[in-house]
């Protein structure tokens, strides 16, 4: 299987980034961007698809993690 | 001694405090001289009281500055000597680097032998990635393409050659690097090689890589450590820049490493 060109690259990097504005507008709510998932599938390689949703998935927990919405457990705190 | 050289007529009007100053007990050649110069209470003054003249105390502040010179002199060749000394070293130490480390035996992008000899008299700006990567090669590649960019604008610069390694030897062959390449930039050279090769290239630039797990239709991903290697002329390792750096940042920082460069070998 060959690598994708530019051209297709940038197909892909377009169909995830609506996809991922949709998430924004939605509060991550999967179900109100479904085509724009299916969109987002049909333009990117399998791998590529799990390597962007782990890659969203750490900048949402970094967002919440610079925000200060983790606090350290008190046992921890303590040590 | 400097102040007493500054101001030896105050001292005219007080002979008496010869005897309180220099105590005889305490030796030492200042104290002597101090003492003597007391005593002196100038050149034109001494005739009167008939003491032996000797030499003034010009000639003796003379005879000291010249010695501090003559020491200082010498404790600053001393130095200048090791320094030439240390830098005789280093230099023995990079012309052997320059042969010796960052050697590699790959396939340019047309099919060509290459190695980093081929490479002397020349900037290289070095990318370690793969084709099948999702966004950070493009991406650094990309800034690296710039920066060649940026330094080609300007007159009187030498021109850098870019470089993309791969570190997926299982399926970047020549014509998947050839296809690669011509996105980026015309001089960009794709190297690849056997596995063991570019093993042996990563492990020369302390480049990690690892491919990860095959899916159902035998894609993967290789996770790799990310730097923009620059080598000189000398192809001595010079620099390295990560994601961090912008494409300004990094220009700025070869431009620097151009004005400042001295080569090391014949």
């Amino acid at each position: 299987m060959a690598a994708p060109s530019m051209k297709e690259r940038q197909a892909c990097w377009g169909a995830r980034d609506e996809y991922w504005k949709c998430l924004d507008e939605n509060t991550e709510d999967v179900s109100k961007c479904k085509k724009l998932r299916s969109s987002f599938e049909s333009s990117c390689p399998q791998q590529w698809i799990k390597y962007f949703d782990k890659r969203r998935d750490y900048l949402k927990f970094k967002e919440k993690f610079e925000a200060g919405e983790f606090q350290p457990s008190k046992t921890s705190a303590e040590s | 001694m400097l102040l007493l050289a500054l101001a030896p007529r105050a001292w005219l009007r007080l002979p008496q405090l010869k005897r309180l100053v220099c105590p005889r007990t305490l030796g030492g050649d200042s104290l002597r001289m101090r003492c003597q110069l007391l005593s002196r209470q100038g050149p034109a003054e001494t005739g009167k009281q008939g003491q032996p003249q000797g030499p003034g105390l010009r000639t003796r502040l003379l005879i000291t500055a010249l010695f501090g010179a003559g020491l200082g002199g010498a404790w600053l060749a001393a130095r200048a000597k090791k320094e030439q000394w240390r830098q005789q070293r280093r230099t023995e130490a990079l012309r052997q680097a320059a042969v010796g480390q960052g050697d590699f035996s790959l396939l340019d992008h047309r099919g060509q032998a290459r190695c980093k000899a081929d490479f002397r008299g020349q900037w290289v700006l070095m990318y370690f990635g793969f084709t099948h990567c999702p966004d950070i090669c493009p991406d650094e590649l990309e800034k690296l393409v710039q920066v060649v960019q940026q330094l080609e604008a300007e007159p009187g610069l030498p021109l850098v050659q870019p470089i993309f390694i791969t570190v997926d030897p299982e399926r970047d062959s020549v014509e998947a690097m050839a296809r690669y390449v011509q996105d980026f930039h015309p001089r960009l050279l794709g190297l690849t090689g056997s596995a063991e090769q570019i093993a042996q290239a990563s492990h020369n630039y302390r480049v990690y890589y690892s491919a990860g797990p095959k899916d159902e239709d035998q894609d993967y991903i290789v996770d790799h450590s990310i730097a923009i290697y620059l080598l000189n002329p000398d192809g001595l390792f010079t620099d390295y820049y990560g994601r961090a750096r912008s494409a300004e940042q990094i220009a700025d920082s070869v431009r620097h490493h151009m004005a400042t460069f001295r080569s090391v070998l014949p």
